[in-house]
């Protein structure tokens, strides 16, 4: 095609696309009003599930196996991308990490190790916080999760690979992260064998603004939790190993080319 | 619209502006963490709590931390060389 006719066709392109762009943009609801979904949420939850963190109940209940695919899409993403790296590397681990030839290494002042060690303790009981109290504030399983394995990097940036490496235990992360899963898929399936829908909440809801309300949103949360501090910490661990000292003979296969 | 949040939303379209201008790889990793921040802060502004909390946790610690140890793996690589 012509350079002169690419033109042409983005210019058709980008009108077509600003119309329907305008027209969605118009029947859209306005900017900050309430939709009729969500105020029925609000109206329904607290009484039929005893949860007063709506988005929680949205994600476990509401639209319950949802959030089950996409737990499984995160499980899945993280396992490809361990698939990849361990392929070229290799499972051996090292607490060594790598040098750049030539670069000063500045050690790291006391004070950096104690604000991180401090930190990385009150991100983790944070983090659990936030999971635990998934169906009544604000946060949940996923945020948690988030949090707790981002807690971790604190004790890298403290203390350096080789504390990091000894600290955080990679085949843990991974029961952890696996665990989670399959409690969450266990939790969407129960219901099943009893006649009902999948996640259908055959718990007791508990009381209102109770640690323990929500039923069987209590499990699928805490599963989200697992599965996602896992997932998260897995992640981290197997991209940081990029950075390690390459052992003998390990890497060699890896840079013949393929047969 | 309040002006926090009109300031926040300013405040997010400069972010992210800055993660486009940036040149430097290592620059753009901490110009995507600031915007990550921001966003996180435009959310708990618009009273999504939730969302930022994922949003601080993953946009702001977790993905610059991948982007830095990709440099990082590249300039081993070239220091190899």
């Amino acid at each position: 095609m012509s350079e002169g006719a690419r033109r042409v066709l983005l210019a058709l392109a980008l009108a077509v696309l600003a119309v329907a762009a305008w027209r969605v943009a118009g029947a859209l609801p306005m900017f900050g009003s309430a939709t009729p979904y969500g105020q029925a949420v609000n109206a329904l939850i607290p009484d039929a599930r005893g949860v007063s963190n709506m988005v929680a109940a949205v994600n476990f209940d509401v639209r319950g196996i949802d959030t089950v695919g996409e737990e499984a899409m995160l499980v899945a993403a993280i396992v490809g991308a361990v698939v990849l790296l361990r392929g070229s590397r290799g499972e051996g681990t090292t607490d060594r990490a790598v040098r750049v030839p030539g670069r000063a290494l500045e050690p790291r002042a006391d004070a950096t190790a104690l604000v991180c060690r401090i930190g990385a303790v009150v991100t983790l009981v944070f983090g659990l916080y936030m999971a635990l109290h998934g169906t009544v504030t604000p946060g949940g399983g996923f945020q948690g999760g988030a949090v707790v394995a981002s807690g971790l990097l604190l004790v890298y940036l403290g203390d350096g690979y080789p504390p990091w490496r000894r600290l955080v235990p990679g085949p843990l992360f991974g029961v952890v992260e696996a665990g989670g899963a399959l409690a969450f898929v266990a939790a969407a399936l129960w219901p099943l064998a009893h006649g009902d829908a999948a996640l259908a909440n055959r718990l007791r809801p508990g009381e209102w603004k109770d640690l323990y309300s929500g039923g069987l949103m209590v499990v699928s949360n805490l599963a989200v939790a697992a599965a996602v501090a896992g997932s998260f910490a897995l992640l981290l661990l197997e991209v940081m190993e990029e950075t390690r000292e390459v052992q003998s003979g390990e890497d060699d296969a890896a840079e013949e080319p393929p047969q | 619209m309040t002006p926090l949040v009109a300031a926040m939303l300013l405040l997010t379209a400069i972010a992210g502006t800055l993660v486009v201008l940036a040149r430097e790889p290592l620059g753009q990793v901490f110009a995507l963490a600031a915007n990550g921040l921001v966003l996180a802060l435009l959310f708990a502004v618009l009273q999504a709590p939730d969302v930022a909390l994922s949003e601080i946790a993953v946009g702001a610690a977790i993905l610059p931390l991948l982007f830095l140890v990709a440099l990082a793996a590249i300039a081993v690589e070239r220091a190899k060389k």
